[in-house]
C-alpha cells in the first residue's frame, strides 16, 4: 500500500493554488489534512499528478462571526471547529458532531474543507453544512462564486466543484432565538462511519414549530434534508402522533443501501429511532412542551 | 534481613522494563532495521479463491525502473522444498505449502509472484504491470457445503476436503440423553476471525556475505521453529541460518506459524546474495495472515431435574481455509472445540465428532484461546439455557456441577485431566466482587421499566504450559514440551538469561527477570534477559499455547538455582567458610551472622580474571554458568469465571458492557501487573469476538472485510472497565506453581458476553446461538420475535 508517483507543491496563496488546479495539463487536486486522500493514494484508488498542499494559506485558517454570519476557514481542523466558543455558542450541533467525526488523531489534522470536498455520504459535516443551510465560498475557475450546501453534494464523493476551483469557507447565517437542536448517530464502534445520523433545527414560538429542518445521512447518495418531513411540522406542537407520523414519512422518504455493517431494513429502521429521539432534544431545547 | 521476611520479587508489581523504549518510540521492530542495500518485496497475490494459473507475464513489469527481478513458483519453488505440517492423527490429510503458488490458487490474497526491487514503491508500480491468465474453478467457500462431497476437491489430490476427522465417545451418551429431563441443543456458529496485530508481519533476511551465512529478522512467536523448517526448505546447514525475533508488537497466534513470505525473503536473500525485507501492509495482513474461530457446531446437553449434567453430544464442523498450516496442522483448532467442550464440569458421558474441511480461504491457524473461545461459548449457552429451562439461577448451576476438592485429578470425556484448579472459588469470588443478589434485583427493576440488561456467565478450564507428554497442537509431532534456560554470570558479575522463547508483548523480559532475581538472589534490574534468538540455543520452539511462564520461568528457576550453587560455592572458597553459611541476597553475597561480604562483580573477576586465587583443579571445575532444561511433562490446569452486565438499546439494539468481572486462577502470579494487563488484553479479543470481528468472504471466496473500516476491532472506546480477581493458588503440576495465562481472557470473554446478551434479551424468548453479535443480527432477531409475538 504505497501511493504511486506524484509532485507535491505547497502554496501560500488561494491564488497559487488556483492556478496550479486550473493548469490542465496535469492532474492536480488538493492536499488539506490529508486523512481520506492518503488512504485512497495508499490503495492507489487515486493517482493524481500534483497534490496541492494548501495547509500554508493562512487566510483559510479563521473562524470569525461578522453580522449575523460566522465564516469558517475551508483548512480549519475538526478539532478546532469541535473546541471553538463561536460555534459551541451559536451551532452546538456542530461541537456535538465533530465528536462522532472518527478519533482524535483523525480530528487534529482533518479539516471542514477537505470533509465537505471528499463529500463521504456518511460524513458528519456534510450533513451539518446541509442542516446549517450553509453557504460554500469558492475561488478560481470563472471567478469566485457562492454555492448552496444543497446544491454542492451532488452525489457520493462528488461535489459542484469545478477544475481549477478550490473551496475556500464555509459561512452559516445564525439561528434565531428560541432554537433548539438534536443529533443522534449510530456506527458500529465509536468513530466508525456511522451506520446512520440524524440532526435536526426546530424553532419554536408560542408553542408552535415556526421553523423545521432535519439533515439524516449515512443513508443515501449524499446527506439530505428531509423536506416533506419539515412540512409537516411547521405550524404545529410535537406529541407523539404527530412525532410517529413525520417519523414514518422520514423511513418512506429514503432508501439505504445494505452493506457488511448493515441492511436497508436496519438503517430505515435506525432513521425512525433517532429521528424521534432528535425532534423530542431540538424540541425541549427550543422551550417546547411535549405531549 | 531474616530470610523469611524479605520482601519477595515474585509476585511483586514490577514496572514492565519494556515499556519505557516502547512507550518512547524506541523499540526496535524488524521494520525498524535498515540494511544497506537491502532489496524490497512486492507480492502478487490471487484475486481469485480458486484458479488454475494458465499463464504469467512479468515481462513489461520485469523492465521497469528499480527492478532487480521478479519470480513465480516456476522459479522459486524450484529452489524452495515444499513444506508439509505432519500429523499423527488417522486419516489425516496433509496439503503442502509452497513457497509461490503453484498451478492453482486456493484463497484470494495467496502469493503468486513476487516482484524485487530497489523500493517497496516502485516494487508495487511493477505489480499492476504483471499479467496472470487464470481458469476459474468452483470457490468451495461454504464449509458443509465443501463437506458434503458435491464440492470440487481444494486439493485434487486428495481424497476429500475433509482434512481431518475424529470422533470419540465416553460412558453412554444416547442412553443417559433419553433418560435426561431436560435436555437444550443448538446449533452453533463462531465466525472467522483473524488477529490484527498492531505490528504487521515482517521479515528481514540479512545476508551477511563474509560469512556466507543468513540472519532472518522475523515478527514471528517461534523462532527456533521456523530456523528448523527454514534449513530444510532452502537446505542450508543450521549455523548460517539464524532467526531473531526482535520487538515484535502482538503476535496472538498470527504469528506463531511459518508464512509463504517468510520462505520467499529468506530465499530471495540466500540466491540474490542481498539482504531482503518485505512488510505486511494491513490489507495484505487481513487477507494472508491466519485467520480462525470459524466453526459450526451442533451440540446438546442433558441434566437430570435437580440440575447434575448427564450427557453431552457434540458436532464440531471447522472451517480451516485452503492449507494445513505449518507446523500445527488443520486439526489444531476443530480438535480443541471437541476436545474442551465438557468444561469445568462433572460429566459421564461425552460423545464428540469433529471434522476440519478445506475451503478456498485463507489458512487458519493459532489465535489466542484456540478451539476454546468456540467451545466455552458453546458449553456456556447450554448450560444457561438449562438453567432457563430448569428455573434455576446460571451460577447455582455452575457450582453444583463443578468439578472440587478430592475430585482433582479429574479426567473429562475426551481424556483432558484438570489438575487441582479452584473452579468454585473463582465464580464465588465474582459473584460476590458483583454483589450478585443485589444486581439481579436491579435486573427485574430495569426490566420493568423496559430495559435491556442481562447478565452473563461463563466458567472454563484449559491445559497450559503443555509438556512433552501431549503435543500442544492435537497429532502434531514436533516436541513443544520443553524449554532451557541458560544463565550466566559474566567476567564482570552481570547476569545474563538467556531462553530460546520469544516476547510479543506477554512482558516476558521482566517476568523472567523476576523468577530468575529470586531464584539467584539478585536485584531485579541486574538481570539481563535475551529472548527469540535461534543462535543461543540449541532447541527451542517459542512462544504460544500459554507456556513461557510455566516453561521458560521453570526453565530459569532451574537454571538460576544452579547458577547460585556456583555462586555459594566459589563464595565459601574464597571466604573460607562451609557452603551453608554463605547466602546470597540482593546481588550480595554474605557470609551468614558476619559483615564479610562481597558483590556478584569482585567475585566474577575473582572467579575469572584474579591469578592464584583458586587452584587449578577447582578453577577448572568452577564457572558461573548453567544450562537446564524443563519439562513440565503433563502441564497444568488454568481456570476462570467471567461475569458480564450488558444494557442492549431497547431501539438501536446497541450492545453496552456495563461491568465485567474476570475472576482466575492462573496460580502463583510472577507480577500481578503482568498478570492483569494480560486478562485486559484477552477480553478486549473476547469482545471483539463476541461482538464486532467477523472475516467475510463472499460467494467467490472474495474477502470483504479488506480494511479496518470493514474489519471492525474493539478500541478502548468499546472495553469496559475490567475487574481481575485471583485465586492465586499454586499449581500443584508445575516449577514455581505457575500456571500459564496468557490466552485466557479472550476464552471466558465470548461466552460471557453471548449469555448476557441472551439474559438481556429473555423477555422475548431470544437465544444467542452466533457470534459475532452484530446490531444487524440482533435487529433481525429482534424483529422476528416481534413479530411472531403480533402472530
Amino acid at each position: 500500500m504505497k501511493p504511486p508517483i506524484f509532485d507535491y507543491v505547497k502554496v501560500s496563496t488561494v491564488e497559487e493554488a488556483t492556478a496550479i488546479l486550473a493548469d490542465s495539463s496535469k492532474e492536480a487536486v488538493v492536499i488539506a489534512g490529508g486523512q481520506s486522500l492518503l488512504p485512497m493514494l495508499n490503495f492507489r484508488l487515486a493517482a493524481p499528478e500534483i497534490l496541492v498542499d494548501i495547509s500554508g494559506i493562512e487566510a483559510l485558517k479563521s473562524l470569525i462571526e461578522r453580522d449575523n454570519v460566522v465564516t469558517i476557514g475551508a483548512m480549519t481542523r475538526h478539532v478546532d471547529l469541535g473546541s471553538s466558543p463561536i460555534i459551541a455558542r451559536h451551532f452546538p450541533v456542530i461541537t456535538k458532531a465533530v465528536t462522532h467525526i472518527a478519533h482524535l488523531a483523525i480530528r487534529n489534522r482533518g479539516t471542514i474543507g477537505g470533509s465537505l470536498c471528499h463529500a463521504d455520504p456518511a460524513a458528519e459535516l456534510p450533513m451539518m453544512a446541509l442542516l446549517l443551510n450553509a453557504e460554500l465560498m469558492v475561488a478560481g475557475g470563472k471567478g469566485p462564486r457562492t454555492i448552496a450546501a444543497k446544491d454542492f453534494f451532488q452525489s457520493a464523493l462528488e461535489t459542484d466543484i469545478q477544475e481549477g476551483e478550490l473551496l475556500v469557507s464555509v459561512s452559516l447565517p445564525l439561528l434565531p432565538p428560541n432554537t433548539g437542536w438534536g443529533f443522534e448517530e449510530v456506527s458500529r464502534k465509536s468513530g466508525d462511519f456511522a451506520l446512520a445520523a440524524v440532526s435536526a433545527i426546530l424553532v419554536v414560538n408560542d408553542g408552535e414549530i415556526s421553523e423545521a429542518r432535519i439533515a439524516v445521512a449515512g443513508v443515501d447518495e449524499t446527506p439530505r434534508r428531509m423536506n416533506g418531513a419539515e412540512a409537516m411540522l411547521r405550524g404545529k406542537m410535537l406529541d407523539d402522533d404527530h412525532l410517529t407520523a413525520v417519523c414514518e414519512t422520514i423511513q418512506s422518504e429514503i432508501n439505504p443501501e445494505t452493506d457488511l455493517q448493515a441492511s436497508s431494513n436496519y438503517r430505515r429502521h435506525l432513521i425512525g429511532v433517532l429521528t424521534a429521539r432528535v425532534l423530542k432534544d431540538a424540541f425541549a431545547g427550543a422551550g417546547g412542551i411535549f405531549e | 534481613m531474616d530470610i523469611n521476611t524479605r520482601p519477595k520479587i515474585i509476585g511483586a508489581r514490577v514496572q514492565r522494563r519494556e515499556d519505557p523504549r516502547l512507550l518512547t518510540g524506541n523499540g526496535a521492530f524488524v521494520d525498524d532495521r535498515q540494511v544497506p542495500g537491502m532489496l524490497h518485496l512486492a507480492f502478487r497475490r490471487s484475486d481469485f479463491g480458486h484458479a488454475k494459473i494458465l499463464k504469467i507475464d512479468t515481462e513489461e513489469a520485469a523492465s521497469m525502473p528499480g527492478i532487480i527481478g521478479i519470480y513465480t513458483a516456476e522459479t522459486l519453488n524450484e529452489i524452495t522444498k515444499p513444506v508439509i505440517a505432519f500429523s499423527n492423527m488417522k486419516d489425516y490429510q496433509a496439503t503442502p505449502i509452497r513457497a509461490l503458488a503453484q498451478d492453482v490458487v486456493r484463497y484470494v490474497g495467496e502469493p503468486v509472484v513476487v516482484v524485487v526491487a530497489e523500493n517497496r514503491y516502485l516494487a508495487e508500480d511493477a505489480l499492476n504491470e504483471i499479467f496472470i491468465d487464470y481458469e476459474p474453478l468452483e470457490n468451495v467457500v461454504d464449509p458443509e457445503y465443501a463437506a458434503s462431497g458435491d464440492a470440487v476437491l481444494v486439493h485434487e489430490d486428495l481424497k476429500s476436503n475433509i482434512l481431518v476427522a475424529r470422533e470419540f465417545e465416553r460412558g453412554e451418551v444416547d442412553e443417559a440423553m433419553s433418560s435426561a429431563a431436560i435436555r437444550v441443543k443448538g446449533r452453533f456458529r463462531s465466525r472467522r476471525k483473524t488477529a490484527v496485530a498492531m505490528e504487521t508481519r515482517s521479515y528481514l533476511a540479512e545476508f551477511e556475505k563474509s560469512s556466507q551465512s543468513l540472519t532472518l529478522h522475523s515478527s514471528t512467536q517461534i523462532p527456533g521453529i521456523i530456523r528448523d523448517a527454514l534449513v530444510d526448505i532452502l537446505d542450508i546447514p543450521g549455523h548460517r541460518l539464524r532467526v531473531v525475533a526482535p520487538d515484535v508488537g502482538g503476535g496472538f497466534g498470527g504469528k506463531a506459524s511459518l508464512y509463504p513470505e517468510e520462505i520467499v525473503v529468506t530465499a530471495l536473500s540466500k540466491l540474490l546474495k542481498r539482504s531482503v525485507k518485505w512488510t505486511s501492509d494491513r490489507m495484505e495482513d487481513l487477507m494472508s495472515t491466519s485467520q480462525a474461530f470459524d466453526e459450526i457446531i451442533d451440540a446438546e446437553l442433558g441434566l437430570d431435574s435437580e440440575g447434575n449434567l448427564l450427557a453431552l453430544s457434540a458436532d464440531v464442523l471447522g472451517d480451516v481455509g485452503a492449507y494445513s498450516i505449518y507446523p500445527w496442522t488443520a486439526a489444531l483448532e476443530p480438535i480443541q472445540v471437541v476436545s474442551f467442550m465438557p468444561g469445568p464440569y462433572r460429566l459421564a458421558n461425552y460423545r464428540g465428532k469433529v471434522r476440519g474441511v478445506a475451503t478456498n480461504k485463507p489458512p487458519t491457524g493459532p489465535y489466542r484461546g484456540v478451539g476454546r473461545p468456540a467451545s466455552t461459548f458453546v458449553m456456556e449457552r447450554l448450560m444457561d439455557m438449562a438453567a432457563g429451562k430448569l428455573g434455576m439461577d446460571p451460577a447455582e448451576l455452575r457450582l453444583k456441577n463443578f468439578v472440587v476438592g478430592d475430585e482433582f485429578p479429574y479426567r473429562i470425556g475426551s481424556g483432558i485431566v484438570w489438575d487441582k484448579s479452584e473452579f468454585s472459588e473463582c465464580l464465588n469470588k465474582a459473584t460476590e466482587k458483583l454483589d450478585y443478589e443485589t444486581l439481579r434485583e436491579k435486573q427485574r427493576i430495569a426490566r420493568s421499566q423496559g430495559r435491556l440488561m442481562g447478565i452473563g456467565i461463563a466458567s472454563y478450564a484449559e491445559l497450559t504450559g503443555i509438556g512433552s507428554r501431549i503435543s500442544a497442537a492435537p497429532g502434531m509431532p514436533i516436541n513443544t514440551g520443553t524449554e532451557t534456560a541458560r544463565i550466566r554470570v559474566d567476567s564482570s558479575g552481570s547476569v545474563i538469561a538467556y531462553f530460546g522463547v520469544a516476547s510479543h508483548g506477554q512482558s516476558l523480559e521482566t517476568t523472567l527477570a523476576q523468577v530468575v532475581a529470586e531464584e539467584m538472589g539478585v536485584k531485579v534490574e541486574d538481570v539481563e534477559v535475551v529472548l527469540g534468538d535461534s543462535a543461543v540455543m540449541a532447541h527451542s520452539t517459542g512462544t504460544y499455547a500459554s507456556r513461557s511462564a510455566v516453561l521458560a520461568g521453570g526453565a530459569g528457576t532451574l537454571a538460576a538455582r544452579a547458577v547460585r550453587e556456583k555462586i555459594v560455592e566459589a563464595a565459601s572458597l574464597l571466604f573460607e567458610v562451609p557452603a551453608e553459611e554463605i547466602d546470597v541476597y540482593d546481588g550480595l553475597i554474605h557470609v551468614s551472622g558476619t559483615n564479610r561480604k562481597m558483590d556478584l562483580r569482585e567475585l566474577a573477576r575473582a572467579v575469572y580474571s584474579e591469578m592464584g586465587r583458586f587452584t587449578k583443579e577447582v578453577r577448572e571445575n568452577l564457572d558461573l554458568e548453567a544450562t537446564k532444561l524443563y519439562d513440565p511433562y503433563f502441564g497444568t490446569t488454568t481456570s476462570a469465571s467471567h461475569i458480564a452486565v450488558v444494557d442492549i438499546d431497547p431501539e438501536t439494539f446497541k450492545v453496552k458492557i456495563e461491568q465485567y468481572v474476570v475472576s482466575e486462577d492462573c496460580g502463583r502470579m510472577i507480577n500481578p501487573l503482568v498478570v492483569d494487563g494480560q486478562v485486559h488484553g484477552g477480553v478486549a479479543q473476547g469482545i471483539g469476538a463476541a461482538l464486532y470481528e467477523e472475516v467475510i468472504h463472499d460467494e467467490n471466496g472474495q474477502v470483504v472485510t479488506a480494511s479496518l473500516v470493514d474489519y471492525l476491532v474493539p478500541s478502548s472506546c468499546e472495553v469496559p472497565t475490567i475487574d481481575v480477581l485471583h485465586a492465586d493458588t499454586r499449581s500443584p503440576s508445575t516449577i514455581g506453581g505457575f500456571r500459564g495465562m496468557g490466552e485466557g481472557g479472550t476464552i471466558g470473554a465470548p461466552a460471557a458476553i453471548a449469555n448476557a446478551v441472551a439474559d438481556a434479551l429473555a423477555p422475548f424468548g431470544i437465544e444467542i446461538n452466533e457470534i459475532p453479535i452484530s446490531p444487524e443480527r440482533l435487529y433481525r432477531l429482534i424483529e422476528k420475535a416481534r413479530n411472531s409475538e403480533k402472530d
